[in-house]
């Protein structure tokens, strides 16, 4: 993964400089003023607390480079999550609930995908669509209860670790997941074929059209990537409490819009990277975790959070603006 | 041939009395039960409470039926106004509400007060005292007056309590953990951490309630304020290994929460009454209907659940 993206231009490497600058005036305001925030344990329990928001973040980011959006996360994470706690209450393995669970974020994101291609809708209304479907079916099929009761085994992926020792807590699944997934969606958006295509999709798409690539089908993997990353989300999460709650991650995907932009993915389409994002995502988990460890009040979080938000797009906006003249 | 068509015609008017009369006969009284949502385990306690009074107003020769309706979801707030407009349009002997809004609902209530149709109000407040004639709930502040004594009866009135709360503002959140705050500061010396406010989502809850644990090692008791808040607060407990080193008290009581108090996670669970709710709702508004006085205000109480009564009668009853 490149931190400092070489290809394009000086304006991403000045604002991705401020972002990483922010990240490590975060850290150690914290690791100074607030005892127990740079431990190890803590510092893996940020890393796990992030791992969620970096899931949905890197998906919604490969759907915001096309162009598009995805206000569908936050429901079909509950929805799968949901599949994969009543195929495992039904007696299904854990690991076969699990990937049930995947399934149906893959499926959701092929419905996306094709509502905003062969039906050609706004994306906006299309996946608005899809945060009720799926979270009225999340609802209806649970009678909008708990799933209750599931196996210990359920637990294992969010609340396991690797090479867990006495003295090392280990490092968490949902962690090692993360790391492999930005490693892979870093390496795909930037080196492969199918990077360049969602890149030229938003960047323009009737150039990218004219020059022979499938803009539908890009289109499609963008929103099924977004699909399955939420999936995954919903598995994580639903694992960690082990217990799946249909009315679980509302507004999520608010979350996961804000990770990509902090870490200056453009709306408009054509320009992020998964890197940022991870920033992004690493910015509001250590946020979340120190303010909530000195017990900041949640209101006072809130308006905190929007701040960076705001922040963060306009640095990115001055910064073109100057790029501009 | 003559004597064939009499038959005939004598046959059909019997028949055409026969159901007229069955109809006259099957013409019960209804006591429209209107909730906010009709599947969750809540409702279905409500529901399970009317039935069994229904069955005894009918026992004992009412010529009653109870119907049980609720909408898609709890934010359907416009489908609940509809079904109340259609129970009066049945003109229903009486209605049971549980408003999913405390002012949407408030002009169909004074339309079927004006229609003479007693309204009886169940687990939420209605904001139109004049609308109804009677109003049963938990009392929430009651509820967090009476977590905060156990709270306080199994951790003293020294060290740290942190208050896991769910959504600021709601109703049931101003009374209940206002009361608990209340209560703990009236009490005791202990510091107040938070409330932190989970939404109601539980991984949220679990992550908030790991970063207190962690970053307040000595504190010594912990509040969950709902079901999901205190699901993830377990969580959280369970994962840090302070199951039994700090005690933890939780709200409501589905079965992880039950499980959570048979292994020691939680000391113990506040769990509401909604079969009280369907069973004395039903009652109130039949009395109403016949005329007689009706109590304003009934608090249809917590059963604390701890390890020692989780299986007593009692305990059973509320909980799902």
């Amino acid at each position: 993964m490149r931190i400092f993206p070489r290809s394009y231009g000086a304006n991403v490497v000045v604002q991705r400089f401020i972002v990483i600058i922010a990240l490590v005036v975060l850290f150690g305001v914290f690791s100074i003023t607030t005892p127990k925030f740079f431990t190890l344990q803590n510092v893996i329990t940020v890393a796990l607390q992030t791992s969620t928001l970096a899931f949905m973040g890197i998906g919604v980011t490969y759907v915001i480079i096309t162009g598009g959006i995805d206000l569908s996360i936050g429901s079909v994470l509950a929805l799968s999550g949901v599949i994969a706690g009543l195929a495992s209450r039904a007696g299904v393995s854990v690991w076969v609930s699990f990937l049930l669970g995947l399934i149906v974020g893959i499926g959701c994101g092929i419905v996306n995908g094709f509502l905003v291609t062969a039906f050609d809708l706004p994306p906006f209304i299309a996946t608005l669509g899809m945060m009720q479907i799926a979270r009225g079916i999340a609802l209806q099929i649970t009678g909008a209860r708990a799933v209750a009761g599931l196996p210990a085994a359920f637990g294992i992926l969010g609340n396991g670790a690797l090479w867990r020792t006495e003295n090392f807590p280990g490092i968490p699944y949902p962690v090692v997941i993360m790391i492999a997934i930005a490693l892979v969606f870093d390496f795909v958006l930037r080196r492969h074929r199918i990077g360049r295509f969602i890149y030229a999709v938003g960047s323009n798409e009737e150039a990218a059209r004219l020059s022979g690539i499938n803009v539908n089908r890009t289109k499609i993997i963008a929103y099924i990537v977004s699909g399955t990353l939420a999936g995954l989300t919903g598995i994580v999460v639903m694992s960690r409490i082990v217990t799946a709650q249909p009315n679980a991650g509302v507004a999520y995907e608010l979350d996961a819009i804000a990770t990509a932009v902090i870490g200056g993915t453009s709306l408009m389409g054509g320009s992020g990277t998964i890197s940022g994002t991870m920033i992004g995502a690493f910015i509001v988990g250590i946020l979340r975790n120190g303010l909530n460890m000195r017990g900041v009040s949640y209101f006072i979080q809130q308006i905190i959070i929007g701040l960076v938000i705001v922040a963060a797009v306009t640095a990115d906006r001055l910064q073109k603006r100057r790029q501009g003249r | 041939m003559k004597g064939k068509g009499f038959l005939a015609v004598l046959l059909c008017g019997v028949m055409l009395f026969g159901v007229a009369a069955l109809a006259w006969a099957a013409e019960p009284q209804e006591i429209a039960v209107i909730v906010k949502e009709a599947t969750s385990s809540f409702w279905q306690n409500v529901a399970k409470g009317a039935q069994d009074a229904e069955k005894e107003l009918v026992a004992q020769g009412e010529n009653i039926k109870v119907t049980f309706i609720g909408p898609e979801s709890e934010t359907k707030i416009e489908q609940q106004v509809n079904l109340v407009e259609n129970a009066i349009n049945r003109k229903v002997m009486a209605i049971v509400l549980a408003p999913s809004d405390p002012d949407a609902l408030v002009p169909v209530v004074m339309k079927a007060k004006a229609a003479g149709i007693p309204v009886v109000i169940i687990d939420s407040l209605l904001n139109a005292e004049e609308g109804y004639v009677s109003f049963l709930a938990t009392d929430n502040r009651a509820a967090g007056i009476l977590c905060a004594n156990e709270l306080i009866k199994r951790a003293g009135t020294k060290g740290k309590v942190a208050v896991m709360s769910y959504v600021p503002g709601v109703g049931s959140e101003i009374g209940r953990v206002g009361g608990f705050i209340d209560t703990i500061k009236e009490k005791t010396e202990m510091e107040i951490i938070g409330p932190f406010y989970s939404q109601s989502d539980m991984v949220t809850a679990l992550n908030q309630t790991i970063d207190v644990l962690s970053a307040n090692p000595d504190i010594t008791a912990i509040f969950g304020a709902n079901e999901p808040t205190a699901i993830g607060m377990g969580r959280a407990i369970e994962q840090l290994g302070l199951a039994g080193k700090i005690v933890a008290i939780g709200f409501d009581g589905n079965k992880d929460l039950q499980e959570m108090v048979r292994n020691g996670t939680l000391q113990g669970i506040a769990v509401q009454n909604p079969y009280r709710m369907g069973y004395e709702g039903v009652k109130i508004a039949f009395a109403a209907a016949k005329g007689e006085e009706v109590p304003k205000y009934i608090d249809t109480g917590i059963v604390f659940v701890t390890k020692e009564n989780i299986d007593s009668e009692e305990a059973k009853q509320v909980l799902y």
